[in-house]
């Protein structure tokens, strides 16, 4: 496993430069698309969109116990909207299938 | 979602350019941040998110630890990965301090300990950034008017986490903005950097994140701040369309799941710009919330 990585410094430059370039680019892009219309109505559903994505992409990259797991979390979500309590049940829920539950 | 509590939709108001908003339905906010549920902040404040700058900061700091003890997890995951690879604590910290875009950087360092060439880590690091234009310009309102500095701060300290708390609480109406963002960032990115050092010097004593269930913490987040960001029903189509790209990509294997991510909120979005009713929300903000823009959505 000891990979000797010999010049990790172009990479990690070149990395943040781009990074910090796409994360620019999207405040100069949010700046220049129209405030009203139908571009802002799609960038004010953006953030839902994406963040359903995300846990989309989460949730189904796992097997059956990720999916119960995730709609466990999903109804602590749902009955206490807390951000705290939602992650705690969400790691107990797939601790406990992963090691007591044969699926 | 939740039709017994139609009033749920009045509070979500993701864009805050005018501001004026009263926070509204304070009383069931979970008494997770009980300082902040006492009552309405005058109109006149609202330009800087309706608190000082300073205490919209440490809010945030205070707001974010759950999420920064998930990233602590991952930091130290990281350090033990990147210890493969021969970095020590000074490479590491230079990396997260200049790129920090933790899953990139976990990425690029798992692809080189494989032997894959610089480049094509590079570019798997990348692909799997693109969301981040999107998620900076979502939030066009924060970087607005700022000076040149600040916007280029603002944009670094973005990571997906203190983008989507900033959202959670402004969808409870708690109206924060800027330096919420960068309280945010602030304390990821020390707890980031402390942990992936750390990380790369006890590499030997680290258990995998995934034996304790902690792969799962940020999932758990997200899906509690997706919940908190419903804004009524005219977000059922748009986030229908992203469950459906994302699910056909990662279950059908037709699409890399970072492009499936970016593609899922574009076509989300999209979607949305089409509907109806989610313009008249967007117009119900710019009047101001009592007009009652969603009376027409209370008919669950």
């Amino acid at each position: 496993m000891n990979e000797t990585v010999t010049d990790i410094y172009p990479v990690i430059f070149a990395l943040a430069l781009a990074t910090f370039s796409i994360r620019l680019g999207g405040v100069l892009l949010g700046q220049r698309l129209p405030q009203s219309g139908r571009w802002a109505r799609g960038l004010n559903a953006l953030p839902g969109c994406l963040i359903i994505s995300l846990v989309s992409l989460l949730v189904l990259s796992g097997g059956p116990r990720e999916w119960l797991a995730g709609g466990i979390a999903a109804a602590v979500a749902l009955l206490t909207r807390s951000l705290p309590l939602t992650m705690a049940a969400g790691i107990a829920a797939i601790w406990l299938l992963r090691n007591f539950v044969p699926i | 979602m939740d039709p017994t509590r139609p009033q749920d939709e009045v509070p979500r108001k993701l864009s805050q350019k005018s501001g004026d908003n009263p926070p509204q339905n304070f009383g069931k906010n979970s008494g997770k941040t009980p300082a902040r549920a006492g009552g309405r902040i005058s109109a006149d404040v609202f330009r800087d998110g309706g608190m000082a700058p300073r205490a919209e900061f440490w809010l945030a700091v205070r707001d974010i630890t759950p999420l920064a003890l998930g990233v602590a997890i991952y930091g130290l995951a990281f350090g033990l990965l990147a210890a493969q690879a021969t970095m020590d604590a000074l490479d590491i910290g230079v990396m997260g301090a200049l790129v920090f875009a933790g899953s990139s950087q976990i990425v690029v360092v798992e692809r080189l300990v494989a032997g894959a060439g610089a480049l094509s880590a590079l570019v798997a690091g990348l692909a799997l950034n693109l969301r981040l234009l999107l998620v900076t310009a979502s939030i066009r309102d924060v970087f607005a008017g700022r000076p040149l500095w600040q916007r280029l701060l603002g944009a670094h300290m973005t990571t997906d986490e203190n983008w989507a708390l900033m959202l959670a609480t402004r969808a409870r109406g708690v109206k924060v903005g800027y330096w919420y963002l960068v309280g945010g960032g602030a304390c990821l990115l020390v707890t980031w950097l402390a942990s992936t050092v750390c990380g790369v010097i006890f590499a030997a004593a680290i258990p995998e994140p995934k034996a304790l269930g902690m792969d799962f913490a940020f999932t758990a987040a997200f899906i509690a701040i997706a919940r908190s960001l419903w804004r009524g029903r005219g977000d059922l189509w748009p986030w229908l369309t992203s469950f459906a790209v994302v699910a056909l990509a990662v279950l059908g294997g037709l699409l890399d799941p970072s492009h499936a991510l970016v593609l899922g909120g574009v076509l989300g979005a999209v979607v949305a710009s089409w509907n109806r009713q989610e313009g008249k929300q967007e117009r119900g903000q710019e009047d101001g919330p009592e007009t009652g823009p969603e009376t027409g959505e209370k008919a669950t």
